[in-house]
């Protein structure tokens, strides 16, 4: 149970003594026998009992002290364990069931971890799974357990299907006779966790500051073991608020080396023997590198096999201008692969099968029926019931459980040892067709891009254009897209490991801009350019995180791709009104965010944000990016509307 | 993708009757119009540049479908692409958007553009 306040003061007991006492009296002064009633009872039954020693000292001595200050909290121990995990933020809108944590922060150890102010919850966590995904750790994110919570699920759910580690914590009050009345008790929970549950890797609810420094080292190595994910920890108000009683046996766990799992090497050895004899491999990627480690793992494999490779963009796995970089040639290639290694790959169905949306749902394979399939990832030891983002079952040959990262190094040492000069000169042979096909398609994207390349709205291809060229000498990292941008992977040079850093997860609206300002604040430290193109819907789910990168000063240059719409559901809603033959005069009811235009340049400037647009004149582009970006260069936020054709 | 849709857009060309509607009558300027008007601009964008609905939807811009299996693609449409039948698109709009299409400017060189060239 919770520690009980220690110098909290008896006054329930106090008074219970002097209500018997009063109680006593009434009784007395009543005691007189009506006229005509029942038989009155003995004089003596009424009286109240003698005291007895403890009631007459309690009557007689002063009342206990009721202390107003204290000179230890339970908070001040929980920040000393935050400093051994190496937390630098902690995410949160401010509210009182973590009060005691949130002034042994600020007080106690001098605001580290650095509190972000941000005014959704859902803003908090998004930032830290666009942080995490940079910096490669979790930053601290802390909310009301109950109402704060509910606020944080969609982020934390967009977390769970990303694998990406956000520390998460909860304030509670768990003992029912402490809530005072009101909102302490519709902000109190017997379990908060229950919310989150389906999608945290782990969750605890400490009764001890010994528990919560367990846990709290627990949660982090949770978090932090692959498969990654959110973690989630209930914090009593009571155990951050009152004094600490057991300081001399309180300690802190180390939290020792996290070392991701590996495939079996065994497996590896047999997944080499088959990609080496393989006419055609193809290796597929998705949520693999999480450091630069596994990016030049990656580029060493796909070019000792001189394979294509084709790239789900959930990691900065693979430059985009790679000579074996297919991506962009799907079809064609997995067609004509006898081999297919995925690796850290969600959904490796959907990679490999064509659907269709209509009346009747159809699908058909894209690869040939007798294609071996291997995968490397950790999708199965992280499942639950519920939510089903782990995607359709997948026919495999060799399921390969272990870190795609992790084990890259040894799938890689197995390939180089069977691979002999024959083999060398045919990998030359099938690199070089891939690479004069990479040419082709790289001009083919440029042919593509001018298509309306002056046209008003502007294309997404121009808009995505002139940021590149405007960013393309400096030290830049994308780190947020519009759904089906592809631009920026068709036409930009990405190649560093920060260059990129994937999508939701669990696409989620409202993740991209606070997610794109986690991520810049990871960025501030290395003196990044951080962008970010991202969609006007997304954007009205949570402008209130510009407030937080204005107030933090996180230098971030945010274009919207203003369509004026939720497009993909104004697409959608067009397919059903055709599907009934009834035309799709109606699909912009419910879809669109017109009548009033939002213009999101002058809500930035609300925000303390520098505002650009709404741009609808593509010439007017670059001068106003260069703006920006000045105001990006001196450290601060600045935010660029353009109004875009739908795609 | 682009070369699938041409492929089925010429399975379907070959089912159809003979006698389709010359689509050198288009009207191009009703058919920007109409184009815009029943959402073609949606996926495949203002200036038939493409796009993407859950895949990518191809540029229409000077398209090399013939025009009968443009209609052919309109009226049963492929994948996810909507269907447009006769009473939602009548045959003188699809001949008009046809004529648009032809009308666009299309590709420019891109070696002309600076800053595709980075």
């Amino acid at each position: 149970m919770p520690q009980r306040r220690d110098d909290s003061p008896v006054i329930g007991r106090r008074n219970f003594l002097k209500g018997a006492t009063l109680a006593g009296t009434a009784a007395a002064i009543t005691a007189s026998p009506p006229a005509k009633a029942m038989p009155a009872p003995p004089a003596d039954t009424l009286k109240a009992a003698l005291p007895g020693p403890r009631q007459i000292a309690a009557e007689t001595q002063p009342p206990v002290k009721d202390p107003a200050t204290q000179t230890t909290s339970g908070g001040d121990f929980m920040v000393d364990v935050f400093k051994t995990l190496d937390i630098d933020y902690l995410a949160m809108n401010c509210a009182s069931s973590f009060r005691g944590l949130h002034e042994a922060v600020i007080n106690y150890n001098n605001n580290k971890p650095e509190i972000l102010t941000c005014p959704h919850e859902e803003i908090a966590v998004a930032m830290g799974h666009g942080y995490a995904k940079i910096e490669g750790k979790p930053l601290a994110f802390i909310c009301h357990g109950v109402v704060g919570l509910q606020h944080a699920t969609m982020a934390m759910y967009n977390a769970w299907c990303d694998r990406v580690p956000v520390y998460c914590m909860g304030g509670n009050i768990v003992e029912a006779d402490k809530r005072m009345p009101g909102a302490e008790w519709v902000h109190s929970a017997v379990d908060i966790g229950a919310l989150t549950r389906d999608f945290t890797k782990w969750d605890d609810q400490p009764t001890s500051l010994q528990h919560f420094a367990d846990s709290a080292v627990r949660a982090y190595r949770v978090a932090m073991t692959p498969p990654m994910g959110p973690v989630l920890l209930s914090l009593d108000a009571e155990l951050q608020e009152n004094p600490i009683r057991d300081a001399e046996t309180l300690r802190i766990p180390k939290l020792g080396k996290v070392v991701p799992p590996m495939g079996d090497s065994g497996a590896l050895a047999e997944a080499a023997k088959l990609l080496v004899a393989a006419q055609n491999p193809v290796i597929l990627c998705d949520r693999l590198a999480r450091s630069p480690a596994g990016l030049a793992s990656m580029i060493e494999l796909a070019e000792t096999l001189q394979c294509a490779v084709i790239d789900n963009v959930g990691r900065m796995n693979f430059p985009s201008r790679h000579p074996l970089n297919m991506s962009f040639r799907r079809g064609p290639v997995l067609g004509q692969a006898d081999v297919i290694l995925a690796l850290e790959v969600n959904d490796v169905w959907g990679t490999l099968n064509q659907f269709s949306d209509r009346i009747v749902r159809s699908s058909r394979p894209v690869a040939k029926k007798d294609a071996k399939v291997i995968t490397i990832g950790t999708r199965e030891m992280l499942i639950k019931a519920n939510y089903q983002d782990f995607a359709r079952f997948p026919e495999v040959d060799l399921a390969i459980t272990g870190d795609g990262q992790a084990s890259l190094p040894a799938l890689l040492e197995q390939v180089k040892r069977l691979v002999d000069d024959g083999r060398k000169s045919a990998f030359a042979e099938r690199g070089k067709k891939l690479g004069a096909a990479r040419l082709a398609m790289i001009e083919q994207a440029k042919s593509d891009a001018t298509l309306g390349w002056d046209s008003s709205p502007i294309t997404t291809a121009r808009m995505c254009a002139e940021v590149y060229v405007q960013i393309k000498d400096e030290d830049w990292s994308l780190v947020g897209n519009s759904i089906r941008n592809t631009w920026p992977h068709r036409l930009w040079d990405i190649k560093k490991p920060y260059q990129w850093n994937g999508v939701s997860g669990g696409s989620g609206v409202g993740y991209n801009l606070p997610s794109s300002i986690g991520a810049a604040l990871a960025n501030k430290r290395h003196g990044r350019v951080t962008v970010a193109f991202g969609g006007d819907g997304d954007f009205m789910f949570v402008p209130g995180a510009l407030w937080t990168a204005a107030h933090h000063k996180i230098p971030l240059l945010y274009v919207i791709q203003n369509n004026r719409a939720y497009h993909q559901e104004v697409m959608y809603l067009q397919a059903m009104a055709a599907r009934h033959g009834r035309g799709i005069q109606n699909a912009h009811i419910g879809t669109t965010i017109t009548d009033p235009n939002v213009d999101y340049a002058t809500v930035a400037r609300g925000f303390g944000v520098h505002g650009e647009g709404p741009i609808t004149d593509p010439n007017e582009l670059a001068p106003a990016i260069k703006r920006a970006l000045a105001v990006v260069k001196r450290g601060e936020p600045a935010l660029i509307d353009v109004v875009t054709d739908p795609r | 993708m682009k070369a699938y849709v041409l492929g089925a857009a010429v399975l379907m060309l070959a089912a159809l009757p003979a006698g389709a509607q010359d689509a050198s009558k288009g009207d191009a300027a009703n058919g920007k119009r109409v184009f815009v008007s029943v959402g073609c601009h949606y996926c495949h964008g203002r200036s038939g540049q493409g796009g993407a609905l859950n895949y990518p939807a191809p540029a229409l811009a000077q398209t090399q479908l013939p025009f009968d299996g443009f209609k052919g693609v309109l009226r049963e449409s492929l994948r996810d692409m909507p269907a447009y039948v006769e009473a939602v698109l009548p045959d003188k709009d699809v001949a008009d958007i046809y004529a648009f299409l032809q009308s666009l400017p299309g590709r420019r060189p891109a070696k002309d553009i600076a800053i595709l060239n980075n």
